[in-house]
C-alpha cells in the first residue's frame, strides 16, 4: 500500500537524519580553550572513556582468540611450539609493574599510540582475510571488523587524551612526534602479512592488553579520583 | 609402533610411544587431526568432535598443568611435570611440580626446574630462582617475573629432561587473583509483606592485587545459598566492591561468599571466607498496616455501592426527593396558554369563545383521565318528563337510571346520550341540570320543588340554547376561575354563584326572594346585572363537606345571566356545568356554557349558597347524582351502588379511587 509504504520512508528518513546525528554526537569535541557553547570534557572523563574503550577492545580479541582457537582445535597451547614472534615485538613495552611505573608518563602515552597504530593495518586485512574461511560464522567475522574499527577508535581517542594532558600541562610536548604512523614503523610493514591469522589474534591479544593496563596505569597515576 | 588408531590398549600404546617420541607424535596427530578435519569437514559435527577429542586427548596426556590437573588420571607411570603455575599478583608467580610415579625423584634436589624466557629470538634455560622443597615449589619474584613473555618450564633431573611443550604460559594468563576481604553486609529493606528482605554485601578488593595503581583490574562474583543447602546462587560478575542481593527469605540463614579474576580472563581465585547473613521477622508494627487497609477497601467498597444505588434509582429518588410540581393545567386549555400574561385569551376561552368552547374538547382528550366524570344533561323526553313533572321536582331534577339523565354536553360530545342529539334541533326536551347540589332541608326542598315544578312549564318551549349565550359571557370577565352552583332550576339550569364574595349578597338576596318573589325578580336581576361584570368561570367541586358548601335546592337556583342575555326576562340560564373533575389539584374549566335563564324569577330562591356540593351518586351513564332518589321498583335503580353507603354519612365526599370504582 503506498501509504504504508510513505509512511515507512519517512519513518526510514526521519531515522537516518536522528541516527546520523547520534553517530555525530558520539565524537564530541574537545574545546582547548573552552570557547562558549562548547561541551568540555574532563580529563578524568576522558580517560573512562578510552579506558571503557581498550576493556571493550580487549574483551573483544579474547572472545576471537578463544573462538579461533576452538574452531580450527589446534593443540591447546600453542605458545611454546613456535618461538612466535608478533610484529609489535620491537616496540619496547613495560613488562612489569615497576617498569611501568617508572615510565614516564609522555613515553607509556607513546607507547600505547605506537601499539595501536601498529594494528590498524594487519587488523584490516585479518579482517578481509576472515571471509575466506567459510566455516567461520558471521559473528565472528563482525568481531573481526569491530576489532579494527576499535583500534582506529582508540587511537584517536588516546591522542585526543594527550592532546589533553598537554594542554593541562602533565606531559611536555615529546608526544606530538606520533602524528605521522606511518614513520613508526616502516620496517614491519611487510613482517605482519607473514604471520597466520591465528598467530596475529593472539599477539593482537597480548598487546591489546598491554594497551588497557598501560592505560590504566596512566590514568591511576593522573586523575586517580574514580576507580582506582 | 602400529597405526594409532589401532590396538584396544591404548594404555601400553601410550607407554611405548611416549618415552621416545612424545613430540613427533604429537606433532602428527595434530597433523592428522588437521587431515581429518578437511576430509571430513563436510560430515557430521559430532562424530568429527568425538575422533578430534580422542585425538586431542592422546596428545595431551603428558601436560596437564595448563588444562588442569583433572587429564593425568591414568594409572601408568607419569614422568615428573609441572602441576601448575599460579600468580597471584601479576607481579610474581610459582609453580609446582611432581615427581609423578618416579619416586625415587622425590627427594629435594633430584629434579631441578629450569625456565625459558622467549623475549629474544635467542634464549636460554635458566633455573629456578627460588626453590620452595617443602611444597615443591618454584618461586619467581617480581625481578624474574615479566609479563606478556612467554615462560615455559621444564623438569631436569640428573640425566633426564622432562619437557613439555604445553607447559609454556605467559603471566597474565595465569593470574589468579586472591579472595577479598573485610566483606559484610547491610539489611537494604524489607518488602511490605515481611517475607523477604535485600541485602548489600560490601568488601574489600584483596590486598595482594594492586588494583590502586590500575595495574590489576578485578572483578568479582558472589554466591550465596541457603544455610543446609548445596547448590550455591551465583550473581553476575561485575568490578565493583559491593553488590545486592535481592528477594532473601525472613528468618532464614544465608551464606555468601566472594571471588575474583581479572577482566576479560577466565580464571578465578579462591573463594573468599563465608558470611552469614540472617534477618529475623520484625515485630509487626505492620499488624495495624492491614487494618488500615481492611478500613480503607471497606470505605472505599461502602461508597461505590452507594453510588451505584443513586445511579440505578436515581429517578425514584428525584420523584421521593422532589415530587414533581403538577404544572398549571386546565383541561383542553393550551398550557402555554396558563402562563404569565396570557390572561385575556385564557379567559376568552374559558367563556366559551369561538365555536362552543375549546375547540380540542373532545371525546378522547378524556380517555386519559378515566375518573373525569363530566355530567351529562340529557333533554328530557316529553312524555315521561310529563308523568314525572306530576311527581316531585327532586324527582325529576333527580331522576334516576337511564331514562333521565341528564346530558349536558358539548355539541361534539357523545358519550352517555343519543348520538343523534343535534343542539340545532328544536327539542322540546329541556336540559336539566343535575348539577352538584346536595339535597338540603326538607323546607327548602319544597320550595325547590315548587320552583322546579314551575320552571320546566316555561322551559318547555325553550330551546337548549348552547350557543346563543355564548356572546354574552364574553363581558364578564374576571379572574375567578370558580363558582358555585348555587341552585338547579326545575328545567335544568344550574344557577351559580359568582363567588365567595357575593355568597352573602346570594343568600339574603334568597331569602328576601324567598318571601317576595314577585319583587326578587327585579332585585335579583339587580343583582345579577351587578354582577354582570363578574365573570363566572366556575366548576363543580365535589368536595368540601363542611362549611357553606351546600346549597339545597332552592339555593340552586343562582342567576348569573349576562347582560346581554336574549332572554332577559327570564331569569335563569342553561347552565353547562363543565364535567366534573374529583381531583382536588384539577381546575378544569372548560368553557363557559350559555345559562339556563330562569323563568321565573318568583321561583328563584337564595338560600345561603354553598360554594361546593357532595355528589351522592352516579349512574351507570357516569352521570353525578347530587340527590339520589330513593330506590324504586324500575329497574334503573341500583341498589348495589357502591355510593350508596354514602348517605350514611350526610357530608362526605368522592374520592377519585372510590369514584374509579364507580366506573363501569
Amino acid at each position: 500500500m503506498p501509504g504504508n509504504i510513505r509512511s515507512v520512508s519517512f519513518v526510514v528518513l526521519v531515522c537516518l537524519l536522528f541516527c546520523s546525528r547520534l553517530t555525530s554526537v558520539g565524537a564530541t569535541p574537545i574545546c582547548t580553550n573552552a570557547h562558549a557553547g562548547c561541551h568540555v570534557l574532563s580529563l578524568s572523563n576522558l580517560f573512562d572513556r578510552v579506558i571503557q574503550h581498550s576493556a571493550r577492545m580487549h574483551g573483544i580479541s579474547n572472545d576471537l582468540h578463544s573462538e579461533f582457537e576452538q574452531y580450527f582445535l589446534p593443540s591447546r597451547n600453542q605458545i611454546g611450539r613456535v618461538s612466535r614472534n608478533c610484529h609489535t615485538s620491537t616496540i619496547l613495552t613495560p613488562n612489569g609493574k615497576e617498569n611501568a611505573q617508572k615510565m614516564a608518563r609522555e613515553e607509556l602515552t607513546e607507547v600505547i599510540l605506537k601499539l595501536l597504530v601498529a594494528w590498524r593495518d594487519p587488523l584490516w586485512h585479518f579482517h578481509h582475510s576472515m571471509a575466506h574461511y567459510d566455516d567461520f560464522n558471521n559473528f565472528s567475522s563482525n568481531k573481526a571488523l569491530e576489532m579494527s574499527d576499535m583500534v582506529h577508535e582508540l587511537r584517536k581517542g588516546v591522542e585526543k587524551v594527550a592532546e589533553k594532558m598537554q594542554v593541562l600541562g602533565i606531559t611536555s610536548n615529546t608526544v606530538n612526534s606520533l602524528t605521522s604512523p606511518e614513520a613508526l614503523l616502516p620496517s614491519e610493514s611487510a613482517e605482519w602479512r607473514l604471520m597466520k591469522d591465528y598467530d596475529l589474534l593472539y599477539c593482537f591479544r597480548r598487546d591489546s592488553n598491554k594497551v588497557q593496563n598501560y592505560l590504566k596505569i596512566l590514568k591511576c597515576r593522573i586523575v586517580p579520583e574514580h576507580g582506582c | 609402533s602400529g597405526s594409532p588408531l589401532c590396538g584396544h590398549n591404548g594404555v601400553d600404546w601410550i607407554v611405548v610411544l611416549k618415552s621416545r617420541s612424545a613430540l613427533s607424535l604429537q606433532f602428527f596427530s595434530s597433523r592428522l587431526r588437521n587431515n581429518i578435519m578437511a576430509v571430513l569437514s563436510s560430515s557430521s559435527n559430532i562424530l568429527l568432535l568425538l575422533l578430534i577429542s580422542f585425538l586431542d586427548w592422546l596428545s595431551t596426556q603428558g601436560s596437564a598443568f595448563i588444562m588442569g590437573r583433572d587429564h593425568a588420571t591414568s594409572s601408568a607411570p607419569v614422568e615428573p611435570h609441572i602441576t601448575e603455575c599460579i600468580s597471584r599478583n601479576q607481579e610474581t608467580f610459582r609453580c609446582w611440580w611432581s615427581p609423578g610415579s618416579f619416586h625415587n625423584l622425590s627427594s629435594p634436589g633430584a629434579l631441578r626446574v629450569f625456565y625459558l624466557k622467549k623475549v629474544l629470538p635467542t634464549s636460554e634455560w635458566i633455573e629456578c630462582p627460588e626453590y620452595i622443597y617443602s611444597n615443591r615449589e618454584c618461586f619467581f619474584d617480581v625481578n624474574h617475573t615479566s609479563i606478556w613473555v612467554p615462560y615455559c618450564l621444564q623438569l631436569r633431573s640428573q640425566n633426564h629432561t622432562y619437557f613439555n611443550e604445553d607447559d609454556c604460559f605467559t603471566v597474565e594468563n595465569i593470574v589468579r587473583p586472591d579472595p577479598p576481604v573485610s566483606s559484610n553486609w547491610t539489611l537494604l529493606e524489607i518488602s511490605p509483606s515481611g517475607l523477604s528482605y535485600d541485602v548489600m554485601v560490601n568488601w574489600e578488593p584483596p590486598p595482594s592485587a594492586d588494583v590502586e595503581m590500575g595495574w590489576m583490574r578485578i572483578e568479582y562474583e558472589i554466591q550465596y545459598r541457603e544455610r543446609n543447602t548445596t547448590n550455591w546462587e551465583a550473581l553476575e560478575i561485575q568490578p565493583h566492591t559491593q553488590q545486592t542481593i535481592y528477594g532473601l527469605h525472613i528468618g532464614e540463614e544465608y551464606e555468601v561468599h566472594i571471588r575474583c579474576r581479572m577482566q576479560a580472563f577466565t580464571k578465578f581465585g579462591e573463594f573468599s571466607d563465608s558470611i552469614f547473613i540472617q534477618v529475623t521477622e520484625i515485630p509487626s508494627k505492620e499488624s495495624t498496616f492491614p487494618l488500615t487497609l481492611v478500613l480503607l477497601f471497606g470505605i472505599v467498597g461502602i461508597l461505590i455501592i452507594i453510588m451505584l444505588i443513586v445511579v440505578s434509582q436515581q429517578h425514584r429518588l428525584t420523584l421521593i426527593l422532589l415530587p414533581p410540581v403538577p404544572a398549571p393545567k386546565i383541561k383542553g386549555i393550551d398550557p402555554e396558554l396558563l402562563k404569565k400574561g396570557k390572561l385575556d385569551e385564557l379567559n376568552f376561552i374559558l367563556s366559551g369563545g369561538g365555536m362552543g368552547g375549546l375547540p380540542t374538547y373532545s371525546q378522547d382528550y378524556y380517555e386519559g383521565e378515566p375518573w373525569v366524570e363530566f355530567i351529562e344533561i340529557v333533554a328530557e323526553d316529553a312524555d315521561t318528563g310529563e308523568k314525572d313533572n306530576q311527581g316531585s321536582d327532586t324527582q325529576r331534577l333527580l331522576s334516576q337510571g337511564i331514562s333521565h339523565h341528564m346530558n349536558i354536553s358539548f355539541p361534539d360530545d357523545d358519550s352517555g346520550r343519543a348520538s343523534c342529539y343535534n343542539p340545532d334541533l328544536p327539542d322540546q326536551d329541556t336540559l336539566m341540570l343535575m348539577a352538584t347540589l346536595l339535597p338540603g332541608q326538607p323546607e327548602d326542598r319544597e320550595a325547590s320543588f315548587n320552583v322546579v315544578e314551575r320552571a320546566p312549564a316555561p322551559e318547555r318551549g325553550e330551546r337548549p340554547l348552547v350557543q346563543t349565550q355564548t356572546g354574552g359571557p364574553q363581558t364578564w370577565v374576571n379572574t375567578d376561575f370558580y363558582a358555585q352552583v348555587s341552585n338547579v332550576m326545575p328545567s335544568g339550569g344550574v344557577v351559580l354563584s359568582p363567588g365567595q364574595q357575593l355568597r352573602v349578597q346570594e343568600s339574603t338576596l334568597a331569602t328576601e326572594e324567598k318571601t317576595q318573589k314577585k319583587e326578587k325578580k327585579h332585585k335579583w336581576s339587580e343583582d345579577t346585572e351587578d354582577n354582570k361584570q363578574k365573570e363566572l368561570q366556575f366548576q363543580l367541586l365535589v368536595v368540601d363537606p363542611e362549611g357553606s358548601g351546600y346549597t339545597t335546592e332552592s339555593n340552586a337556583w343562582r342567576i348569573s345571566p349576562p347582560p346581554s342575555s336574549p332572554m332577559p326576562g327570564e331569569g335563569y340560564q342553561p347552565i353547562h356545568p363543565q364535567p366534573v373533575e374529583t381531583k382536588p389539584a384539577a381546575t378544569a374549566e372548560d368553557n363557559q356554557s350559555p345559562y339556563i335563564l330562569p323563568d321565573s324569577p318568583q321561583s328563584q330562591f337564595f338560600a345561603p349558597v354553598a360554594d361546593y356540593t357532595v355528589v351522592q351518586e352516579v349512574d351507570s351513564q357516569h352521570s353525578l347524582l347530587l340527590n339520589p332518589p330513593p330506590c324504586q321498583s324500575p329497574p334503573p335503580c341500583l341498589p348495589e351502588h357502591p355510593l350508596k353507603a354514602i348517605p350514611a354519612m350526610p357530608v362526605g365526599y368522592i374520592t377519585p379511587e372510590l369514584l374509579g370504582n364507580l366506573s363501569p
